[in-house]
């Protein structure tokens, strides 16, 4: 089956864009709810972020803190990382 | 001769009959006789000479199995002293053998014990972060309600000093 260039190249734009919008797509992991003002918070401290589509969801076993995903980056910022963290650490040592 | 009381004709009959009878007793008893006897001291003769000749030979064939024992004494000393060098050398090479076979297993079963050393202590590392962090994670989960863990994100937030480079 043959595939017409103009339908090949539009496929691609909305692909490409739909990659490029999923690669700065913020997602937010909290142990709870963000109010107004935390979020607020949240944003003038990541201000280079593309905060407009953020998505927040909570997810308990993150303790406290927040773990920020953008696109394939993680930002951990969460007491459940910094035990890991400290798991990998203990682990390193002899 | 008649007047002597001698009788010629007798006497010359008795002359003749005793030469008769010498020559018959020559003749048909005294040679037979000595060839008997010369027949049987030659047998002795002989006999002796092969009893002479075999006890020459017993003696010959004493001499060479005299010589031949001792010969074989002589070869036996040679082997038995082969024999025993051969034995000292394969019980050294065996002794040397053994002693590189038992290195053998004590430096594999050293290596296997030090192996087995780590793994237990890795086992046991792993079991004592495990459950240290499973410790912890259960405190903080209990300790911190709803207000604490805010005030901890937003610390955490505010002390955050890294930049998110974005493409």
């Amino acid at each position: 089956m043959k595939i017409s260039p103009k339908l090949k190249q539009e496929l691609r734009s909305f692909l490409t864009e739909r990659i490029r919008k999923d690669q700065n797509r913020v997602t937010v992991f909290s142990a709870d709810d963000f109010d107004a003002d935390e979020k607020r918070d949240l944003v003038k401290k990541f201000s280079n972020l593309n905060w407009n589509e953020a998505n927040y969801q909570v997810d308990k076993t993150v303790i406290a803190g927040v773990i920020i995903k953008v696109g394939s980056k993680t930002i951990d910022l969460s007491l459940m990382g910094s035990l890991s963290k400290l798991s990998n650490t203990l682990y390193e040592i002899d | 001769m008649e007047n002597l009381g001698i009788d010629g004709k007798l006497l010359l009959a008795q002359v003749i009959n005793f030469v008769l009878f010498f020559i018959l007793v020559k003749q048909f008893i005294v040679k037979p006789f000595t060839i008997f006897l010369n027949q049987e001291r030659k047998n002795e003769e002989d006999k002796n000479k092969i009893l002479e000749k075999l006890k020459r030979s017993e003696e010959a064939g004493m001499e060479a199995e005299r010589k031949m024992k001792e010969k074989m004494k002589k070869e036996f000393d040679v082997l038995f002293v082969q024999a025993k060098k051969e034995a000292h050398d394969m019980r050294d090479e065996l002794i040397k053998q053994a002693e590189s076979d038992a290195s053998e297993i004590k430096d594999k079963n050293k290596k296997l014990l030090e192996e087995e050393k780590n793994l237990l202590y890795r086992e046991v590392k792993d079991k004592i972060i495990k459950t240290s962090l499973m410790i912890v994670e259960s405190a903080l989960k209990e300790s911190l309600d709803e207000v604490s863990r805010k005030k901890v994100t937003g610390t955490i937030i505010k002390n955050y000093k890294g930049q998110v480079q974005i493409n």
